[in-house]
Protein backbone atom coordinates (compact mmCIF):
# COMPACT_ATOMS: atom_id res chain seq x y z
CA UNK A 1 0.00 0.00 0.00
CA UNK A 2 1.50 2.87 -0.82
CA UNK A 3 0.56 6.29 1.40
CA UNK A 4 1.59 9.56 1.24
CA UNK A 5 2.96 11.07 4.69
CA UNK A 6 2.47 14.59 5.55
CA UNK A 7 5.81 16.12 7.80
CA UNK A 8 4.79 18.75 10.28
CA UNK A 9 7.81 21.19 10.41
CA UNK A 10 8.77 20.11 13.38
CA UNK A 11 9.79 16.64 11.97
CA UNK A 12 11.35 17.97 8.92
CA UNK A 13 15.03 18.00 10.20
CA UNK A 14 14.65 14.44 10.20
CA UNK A 15 13.52 14.01 6.73
CA UNK A 16 15.80 16.16 5.23
CA UNK A 17 13.11 19.30 4.99
CA UNK A 18 10.31 17.01 2.79
CA UNK A 19 7.20 18.42 4.00
CA UNK A 20 5.66 14.98 3.06
CA UNK A 21 7.32 11.60 2.10
CA UNK A 22 5.72 8.44 0.54
CA UNK A 23 5.96 5.08 2.68
CA UNK A 24 4.11 1.76 2.06
CA UNK A 25 2.27 -0.24 4.66
CA UNK A 26 -1.14 -1.95 5.87
CA UNK A 27 -1.86 -0.12 8.96
CA UNK A 28 -0.36 3.46 10.47
CA UNK A 29 2.18 1.64 12.65
CA UNK A 30 3.62 -0.55 9.61
CA UNK A 31 3.47 2.95 7.54
CA UNK A 32 5.42 5.30 10.71
CA UNK A 33 7.92 2.35 10.62
CA UNK A 34 8.70 1.90 6.93
CA UNK A 35 9.36 5.85 7.16
CA UNK A 36 11.52 5.47 10.30
CA UNK A 37 13.94 3.18 7.63
CA UNK A 38 14.60 5.65 5.52
CA UNK A 39 14.30 8.93 8.38
CA UNK A 40 15.41 7.04 12.24
CA UNK A 41 13.82 8.91 14.79
CA UNK A 42 10.40 9.35 13.00
CA UNK A 43 8.63 6.59 14.80
CA UNK A 44 10.23 7.76 18.64
CA UNK A 45 8.95 10.82 17.89
CA UNK A 46 5.35 9.53 17.17
CA UNK A 47 4.77 6.68 19.12
CA UNK A 48 5.50 5.87 23.06
CA UNK A 49 6.13 2.09 22.57
CA UNK A 50 2.73 0.92 20.99
CA UNK A 51 0.87 3.96 21.46
CA UNK A 52 0.51 7.24 19.65
CA UNK A 53 2.23 10.00 21.78
CA UNK A 54 -0.21 11.65 23.97
CA UNK A 55 0.62 15.28 22.50
CA UNK A 56 0.82 14.22 19.23
CA UNK A 57 -2.18 13.77 16.77
CA UNK A 58 -2.70 11.90 13.71
CA UNK A 59 -4.89 11.72 10.91
CA UNK A 60 -5.61 9.06 8.01
CA UNK A 61 -7.33 11.75 5.79
CA UNK A 62 -10.07 13.27 7.60
CA UNK A 63 -10.09 11.19 10.68
CA UNK A 64 -8.31 10.79 14.10
CA UNK A 65 -6.46 7.53 14.50
CA UNK A 66 -7.61 7.45 17.95
CA UNK A 67 -10.76 7.27 17.61
CA UNK A 68 -10.01 4.67 14.94
CA UNK A 69 -8.24 1.73 15.97
CA UNK A 70 -4.84 3.84 17.26
CA UNK A 71 -1.45 2.22 15.13
CA UNK A 72 -3.58 -0.57 14.44
CA UNK A 73 -5.89 1.55 11.85
CA UNK A 74 -5.78 0.23 8.28
CA UNK A 75 -4.62 2.46 5.81
CA UNK A 76 -5.68 2.41 1.92
CA UNK A 77 -3.72 2.54 -0.95
CA UNK A 78 -3.42 6.45 -2.07
CA UNK A 79 -4.01 7.89 1.48
CA UNK A 80 -2.67 10.32 2.98
CA UNK A 81 -1.66 10.42 6.98
CA UNK A 82 -1.54 13.84 8.37
CA UNK A 83 0.40 14.65 11.83
CA UNK A 84 -0.62 16.91 14.23
CA UNK A 85 2.21 17.47 17.23
CA UNK A 86 0.94 20.62 19.65
CA UNK A 87 2.71 23.38 20.04
CA UNK A 88 2.88 26.22 22.39
CA UNK A 89 4.65 28.81 20.91
CA UNK A 90 2.89 32.42 21.09
CA UNK A 91 4.35 35.46 23.65
CA UNK A 92 7.77 34.79 24.57
CA UNK A 93 7.80 34.85 28.62
CA UNK A 94 4.69 34.18 29.42
CA UNK B 1 -22.06 42.68 13.94
CA UNK B 2 -23.13 43.04 17.41
CA UNK B 3 -20.64 44.07 20.27
CA UNK B 4 -20.08 41.05 23.25
CA UNK B 5 -21.47 41.69 26.45
CA UNK B 6 -17.54 41.13 27.89
CA UNK B 7 -13.97 41.87 27.04
CA UNK B 8 -12.14 39.49 24.59
CA UNK B 9 -9.53 38.45 26.86
CA UNK B 10 -6.12 38.15 25.41
CA UNK B 11 -3.79 35.79 27.81
CA UNK B 12 0.04 36.86 26.35
CA UNK B 13 0.42 39.90 24.47
CA UNK B 14 3.52 38.54 22.07
CA UNK B 15 3.74 37.16 19.10
CA UNK B 16 0.34 35.96 18.84
CA UNK B 17 -1.75 38.20 21.00
CA UNK B 18 -0.49 41.76 19.48
CA UNK B 19 -1.67 40.91 15.89
CA UNK B 20 -4.93 39.23 17.38
CA UNK B 21 -5.45 42.55 19.30
CA UNK B 22 -4.63 44.66 16.22
CA UNK B 23 -7.27 42.66 13.96
CA UNK B 24 -10.20 43.19 16.61
CA UNK B 25 -9.43 46.71 17.02
CA UNK B 26 -10.17 47.15 13.37
CA UNK B 27 -13.06 44.39 13.46
CA UNK B 28 -14.39 47.20 15.65
CA UNK B 29 -14.41 45.37 19.25
CA UNK B 30 -14.94 48.04 21.69
CA UNK B 31 -13.23 46.37 24.78
CA UNK B 32 -10.28 44.11 25.35
CA UNK B 33 -8.45 43.16 28.40
CA UNK B 34 -4.52 41.75 28.21
CA UNK B 35 -2.79 39.71 30.20
CA UNK B 36 0.85 39.65 30.26
CA UNK B 37 3.83 40.10 32.82
CA UNK B 38 6.56 40.99 30.05
CA UNK B 39 8.94 43.65 28.85
CA UNK B 40 9.69 44.58 25.10
CA UNK B 41 12.58 43.34 23.86
CA UNK B 42 14.59 43.66 20.94
CA UNK B 43 14.28 40.57 19.57
CA UNK B 44 10.23 40.46 19.76
CA UNK B 45 9.83 43.14 17.05
CA UNK B 46 10.25 41.15 13.67
CA UNK B 47 6.47 39.41 14.92
CA UNK B 48 5.39 41.34 17.66
CA UNK B 49 4.44 44.23 15.14
CA UNK B 50 2.84 47.26 17.25
CA UNK B 51 5.70 47.15 19.15
CA UNK B 52 8.79 49.61 18.07
CA UNK B 53 12.31 50.36 18.96
CA UNK B 54 11.14 52.86 21.12
CA UNK B 55 9.20 50.36 23.21
CA UNK B 56 12.34 48.49 24.24
CA UNK B 57 12.58 47.89 27.22
CA UNK B 58 9.43 49.14 28.38
CA UNK B 59 6.15 47.07 30.07
CA UNK B 60 4.51 45.45 27.20
CA UNK B 61 1.09 46.10 28.69
CA UNK B 62 1.49 49.25 28.72
CA UNK B 63 3.01 49.79 25.15
CA UNK B 64 0.50 47.80 23.70
CA UNK B 65 -2.38 49.45 25.14
CA UNK B 66 -0.98 52.60 23.62
CA UNK B 67 -0.39 51.38 20.28
CA UNK B 68 -3.83 49.94 20.29
CA UNK B 69 -5.37 53.24 21.60
CA UNK B 70 -3.49 55.33 18.97
CA UNK B 71 -5.37 53.59 16.31
CA UNK B 72 -8.92 52.80 18.05
CA UNK B 73 -9.65 55.78 20.11
CA UNK B 74 -12.96 54.04 21.14
CA UNK B 75 -10.89 50.66 22.13
CA UNK B 76 -11.27 49.92 25.68
CA UNK B 77 -8.11 48.02 27.05
CA UNK B 78 -8.01 46.71 30.21
CA UNK B 79 -4.56 45.43 31.79
CA UNK B 80 -3.99 42.38 33.63
CA UNK B 81 -0.48 42.70 34.87
CA UNK B 82 0.73 39.09 35.51
CA UNK B 83 -0.04 35.62 34.24
CA UNK B 84 -2.60 33.32 34.42
CA UNK B 85 -1.92 30.84 37.52
CA UNK B 86 -3.91 28.26 38.58
CA UNK B 87 -5.49 30.91 41.70
CA UNK B 88 -6.31 33.41 39.13
CA UNK B 89 -7.46 31.63 36.05
CA UNK B 90 -11.17 31.65 36.70
CA UNK B 91 -11.17 35.05 38.08
CA UNK B 92 -9.72 36.20 34.97
CA UNK B 93 -11.96 34.09 32.94
CA UNK B 94 -14.68 34.77 34.44
CA UNK B 95 -17.32 37.44 32.30
CA UNK B 96 -15.18 37.29 29.22
CA UNK B 97 -17.02 37.07 26.00
CA UNK B 98 -14.23 35.02 24.43
CA UNK B 99 -10.45 33.84 25.95
CA UNK B 100 -8.08 34.17 23.33
CA UNK B 101 -4.60 31.41 24.80
CA UNK B 102 -1.96 33.46 23.29
CA UNK B 103 0.60 32.26 25.59
CA UNK B 104 3.98 30.12 25.23
CA UNK B 105 3.81 27.37 27.04
CA UNK B 106 1.99 24.03 27.48
CA UNK B 107 1.15 24.41 30.96
CA UNK B 108 -0.88 28.01 30.74
CA UNK B 109 -2.56 26.17 27.37
CA UNK B 110 -3.91 23.93 29.75
CA UNK B 111 -4.60 26.02 32.76
CA UNK B 112 -6.58 28.61 30.32
CA UNK B 113 -8.76 25.14 28.23
CA UNK B 114 -9.59 24.20 31.80
CA UNK B 115 -10.56 27.53 32.91
CA UNK B 116 -12.86 29.05 30.37
CA UNK B 117 -14.77 25.59 30.25
CA UNK B 118 -14.91 25.45 34.37
CA UNK B 119 -16.62 29.24 33.96
CA UNK B 120 -18.48 28.33 30.78
CA UNK B 121 -16.46 30.94 28.66
CA UNK B 122 -15.72 29.91 24.67
CA UNK B 123 -11.74 29.89 23.92
CA UNK B 124 -9.76 29.88 21.17
CA UNK B 125 -6.09 28.43 21.27
CA UNK B 126 -3.35 30.14 19.14
CA UNK B 127 0.23 28.62 18.80
CA UNK B 128 2.93 29.03 16.37
CA UNK B 129 6.47 28.11 16.29
CA UNK B 130 9.05 27.77 12.94
CA UNK B 131 6.94 28.23 10.23
CA UNK B 132 3.47 26.79 11.85
CA UNK B 133 0.41 27.66 13.65
CA UNK B 134 -2.77 26.09 14.78
CA UNK B 135 -5.48 27.40 16.09
CA UNK B 136 -8.44 25.93 17.45
CA UNK B 137 -11.51 27.49 18.51
CA UNK B 138 -13.84 25.55 21.53
CA UNK B 139 -17.36 26.90 22.58
CA UNK B 140 -18.84 27.67 25.68
CA UNK B 141 -18.29 24.41 27.77
CA UNK B 142 -17.77 23.67 24.67
CA UNK B 143 -16.83 19.92 22.36
CA UNK B 144 -14.29 19.04 21.15
CA UNK B 145 -11.92 20.83 23.91
CA UNK B 146 -8.35 21.47 23.56
CA UNK B 147 -7.71 17.92 26.54
CA UNK B 148 -9.67 16.28 23.61
CA UNK B 149 -6.58 17.23 21.12
CA UNK B 150 -3.52 16.87 23.78
CA UNK B 151 -5.17 15.16 26.36
CA UNK B 152 -2.50 16.48 29.19
CA UNK B 153 0.56 18.79 29.62
CA UNK B 154 3.47 16.85 27.98
CA UNK B 155 7.02 16.41 29.32
CA UNK B 156 10.22 16.16 27.84
CA UNK B 157 11.54 19.39 25.72
CA UNK B 158 9.43 20.67 23.22
CA UNK B 159 10.33 22.89 21.06
CA UNK B 160 9.01 26.88 22.04
CA UNK B 161 9.82 30.20 20.46
CA UNK B 162 12.22 30.92 22.25
CA UNK B 163 14.35 27.52 21.66
CA UNK B 164 13.35 27.00 18.14
CA UNK B 165 12.44 30.43 16.85
CA UNK B 166 9.28 31.57 14.81
CA UNK B 167 8.66 33.24 11.73
CA UNK B 168 7.19 36.83 12.43
CA UNK B 169 4.57 36.30 9.22
CA UNK B 170 3.55 32.84 10.88
CA UNK B 171 2.39 34.63 14.33
CA UNK B 172 0.62 37.04 12.14
CA UNK B 173 -1.68 34.32 10.71
CA UNK B 174 -1.82 32.35 13.74
CA UNK B 175 -2.86 36.01 15.74
CA UNK B 176 -5.34 36.83 12.69
CA UNK B 177 -6.68 33.33 12.48
CA UNK B 178 -7.50 33.45 16.03
CA UNK B 179 -9.27 36.57 16.16
CA UNK B 180 -11.54 35.91 13.56
CA UNK B 181 -12.46 32.66 15.13
CA UNK B 182 -13.08 34.60 18.00
CA UNK B 183 -15.60 36.43 16.72
CA UNK B 184 -16.75 33.38 15.48
CA UNK B 185 -17.42 32.24 18.81
CA UNK B 186 -19.13 35.83 19.56
CA UNK B 187 -21.52 35.02 17.17
CA UNK B 188 -21.86 31.07 18.54
CA UNK B 189 -19.60 29.65 15.76
CA UNK B 190 -17.83 26.77 16.76
CA UNK B 191 -16.56 24.77 13.51
CA UNK B 192 -15.30 21.92 15.58
CA UNK B 193 -11.88 22.16 13.73
CA UNK B 194 -8.57 23.03 13.93
CA UNK B 195 -6.58 25.05 11.63
CA UNK B 196 -2.97 24.56 10.82
CA UNK B 197 -0.69 26.62 8.95
CA UNK B 198 2.06 25.84 7.00
CA UNK B 199 4.09 28.90 6.46
CA UNK B 200 6.88 27.21 4.37
CA UNK B 201 4.61 26.00 1.82
CA UNK B 202 1.76 28.76 2.38
CA UNK B 203 -1.09 25.69 3.13
CA UNK B 204 -4.05 26.21 5.58
CA UNK B 205 -5.79 23.12 6.48
CA UNK B 206 -8.62 22.65 8.15
CA UNK B 207 -8.85 19.30 10.10
CA UNK B 208 -11.89 18.08 11.89
CA UNK B 209 -11.83 17.33 15.64
CA UNK B 210 -13.52 14.66 17.19
CA UNK B 211 -14.84 14.98 20.83
CA UNK B 212 -13.06 12.53 22.99
CA UNK B 213 -15.67 10.31 24.93
CA UNK B 214 -13.11 9.74 28.23
CA UNK B 215 -11.93 13.32 28.21
CA UNK B 216 -11.39 14.52 31.92
CA UNK B 217 -12.42 17.98 31.42
CA UNK B 218 -15.70 17.51 28.59
CA UNK B 219 -16.10 14.14 28.90
CA UNK B 220 -18.82 12.20 29.54
CA UNK B 221 -17.33 11.53 33.32
CA UNK B 222 -14.98 14.89 33.84
CA UNK B 223 -12.67 14.34 36.43
CA UNK B 224 -11.75 18.03 36.39
CA UNK B 225 -13.49 20.33 38.47
CA UNK B 226 -11.24 22.98 39.73
CA UNK B 227 -7.61 23.85 38.75
CA UNK B 228 -5.54 21.75 40.86
CA UNK B 229 -1.85 23.46 40.42
CA UNK B 230 -0.51 20.14 40.32
CA UNK B 231 -2.31 19.16 37.09
CA UNK B 232 -0.42 21.93 35.17
CA UNK B 233 3.35 20.05 35.87
CA UNK B 234 4.83 18.63 33.39
CA UNK B 235 5.67 14.31 33.75
CA UNK B 236 9.21 14.42 34.83
CA UNK B 237 9.70 11.81 31.86
CA UNK B 238 8.69 11.78 28.20
CA UNK B 239 10.53 11.67 25.12
CA UNK B 240 11.48 15.29 23.26
CA UNK B 241 9.14 16.08 20.10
Amino acid sequence: MAVTVRIPTPLRPLTGGKDEVSASGTTVLEVIEDVDKRHPGVRDRLLDGGKVRRFVNIFVGPEDIRFLDGPATVVKDGAELSILPAIAGGSAGH
Amino acid sequence: MAAPDGPILIVGAGGIGAPAALALGHAGVRRLCIVDDDRVELGNLHRQILFDEGDVGTDKLASLRRALVRRFPALEVALRPGRALPDTALELCEGAAVVIDATDNFASRFLLADAAHLVGVPIVHAAAVRWQATVLAVAAAGRPCYRCLFEDVPGGVLVDCATAGVAGPVCGVSGALAAERALDLCLGRAPGTILTYDGERDRLREVPVAPRRDCPLCGAQPTIGSLDAARYMPPACEASY
